[in-house]
């Protein structure tokens, strides 16, 4: 216990957990957004595209990650018109991953540059934590809620059906174009914490578990935002006494949260999930 | 008594539209006066919610000429505009895949008392905190109708309503039939309820996409 509380004087450790409790108050809503939106593929296609980004970023000289960011900003922005139809993302983001993958692959071969290095990003290395990374979460951390905040019915009409939002006066496509960019960056920012193969254990199951127990669109927001908290925080000094890599620790403690949840007794599921289930 | 119109003439003209290849609205034609109530009956599958839905722009393969307060939709500004102009009780109510209030269903319509106000006379006041999912067929029904109140009250010109009885019991279906016809708004509804077309001044059918007057 006494190291314990000697990591937690080192630097590396305070900004990595600072990051992590950053990440909790903007991803858990992101991953709201992408249950919403149903756009679950997308975050796959991101991670592949943020490793292009990266590839790039290691032939050019450029911060990889910052290269990541905005080649998923791009993508998400590139996927607005697609996003008018459940169908039309799925086949894309089949098409997007495996072009993504490929090119990363070739962008590292002619490059010369060792690609162990972009693969790491895959792992998440969340005690090399740069001030950047930091900055980024910080900057999603208020935009996020902001967001949030200010188009609230907005955001419940679009997210709840399509075309009501339409006839309602929201800028459907606007505010889908703007969700899908925060989607890209938050899953690029997300990145250096758990890993590209683990960032939903910051964005999509706080949300998962924060469905099963909330009734409104705010009251999913407060859930998956309060379920990011505890399980950054817990799953982090629990990956610390155990002297475990800090990813997987997180995954599994938001995935024990989120089956926890889904075990709750029936009459705390809300009806809307169970009818929504059988269309 | 006359009611006051502040409702908005509807022109289509040769409207077309297709579902995958296949027309279903074929060359459809229609002048409806500003304040005029307007029953559309046929068949299923005869493209009555088809045209219905291409008057809002929410099908894409639509062809001809379609006017509302004699202005065309072309660009993004338009369709915001017709979209305000018109109140819309679709028919497969929205069964979206996330929790909505039955307040801010009520309240997207743009004047979110009015409509409250109104749910509270069609007998669902008290589900506001309620979402939408968890109401019967009927309850949403008659919250989607005073949301449609309230669009009307916030500036709506026309009311398009695709089937809104389709679920309601005998009384709520004479209750509506009622409604709709004292309110001061150009009305195209579908439906296949005898109470709701007698109270409409002009009745059409379509059949295989084609439009017909019948009274």
């Amino acid at each position: 216990m006494t190291e314990f509380f000697e990591l937690l004087e080192l630097a590396a450790v305070q900004r990595a957990a600072f990051a992590l409790l950053l990440g909790a108050v903007a991803l858990p809503i992101i991953g709201v957004v992408i249950i919403g939106l149903d756009i679950m593929p997308v975050r796959f296609a991101m991670m592949h595209i943020a490793l292009l980004g990266i590839a790039v970023g290691l032939l050019t000289g450029l911060d990889p990650l910052l290269c990541a960011v905005v080649a998923c900003g791009l993508s998400g922005a590139g996927l607005t018109p697609l996003a008018r139809s459940r169908s039309g993302l799925s086949g894309a983001m089949g098409l997007l991953m495996s072009l993504a993958i490929a090119a990363a692959l070739l962008v590292l071969s002619i490059s010369g540059v060792n690609a162990s290095a972009a693969f790491e990003l895959l792992w998440g290395s969340i005690l090399a934590t740069k001030t950047g990374d930091v900055v980024l979460l910080g900057a999603l951390a208020v935009l996020v809620p902001a967001l949030f905040a200010w188009r609230r019915g907005q955001l419940a009409l679009l997210l709840h059906d399509r075309e009501l939002a339409a006839c309602s006066g929201v800028p459907v496509n606007r505010l889908t174009l703007v969700l899908l960019v925060l989607v890209a960056i938050a899953i690029a920012g997300a990145i250096r914490l758990t890993g590209a193969l683990l960032v939903d254990a910051l964005t999509l199951l706080p949300a998962l578990a924060a469905r099963r127990l909330a009734q409104s669109l705010t009251g999913m927001a407060v859930w998956a935002v309060g379920i990011g908290v505890v399980v950054n925080l817990a799953g982090f000094a629990l990956a610390l006494l155990l002297d475990q890599p800090p990813g997987p620790v997180l995954v599994l403690l938001a995935g024990a949260v989120a089956l926890a949840a889904h075990f709750l007794p029936e009459r705390r599921t809300p009806a809307w999930q169970s009818a929504s289930s059988s269309h | 008594m006359l009611v006051e119109t502040t409702g908005l003439p509807v022109r289509l003209a040769g409207v077309s539209c297709a579902h995958g290849g296949r027309t279903v609205v074929r060359d459809v034609s229609l002048d409806v006066a500003a304040g005029q109530r307007v029953a559309l009956t046929g068949t299923n599958g005869s493209g009555k919610t088809t045209l219905l839905r291409a008057v809002l722009g929410l099908h894409a393969a639509a062809r001809g000429v379609i006017e509302v307060g004699r202005r065309e939709a072309r660009t993004s500004a338009d369709w915001t505009r017709r979209r305000r102009e018109i109140a819309w009780i679709p028919q497969r109510q929205a069964a979206g895949r996330f929790p909505l209030l039955v307040d801010e269903l009520l309240a997207s319509g743009g004047a979110p008392e009015r409509a409250r106000a109104a749910a509270a006379e069609l007998g669902v006041g008290e589900l506001g905190r309620q979402p939408v999912h968890t109401l019967s067929g009927g309850q949403l029904q008659r919250a989607y109708l005073a949301r449609a109140l309230g669009c009307v009250e916030a500036g709506a010109g026309v009311l398009l309503a695709d089937e809104p009885t389709a679920a309601l019991d005998f009384e709520g279906q004479a209750a509506v039939a009622g409604l709709l016809a004292g309110l001061p708004v150009t009305v195209m509804v579908v439906t296949h309820d005898r109470a709701v077309v007698q109270r409409c001044e002009r009745v059409f059918e379509m059949a295989a996409g084609a439009l017909r007057e019948i009274t």
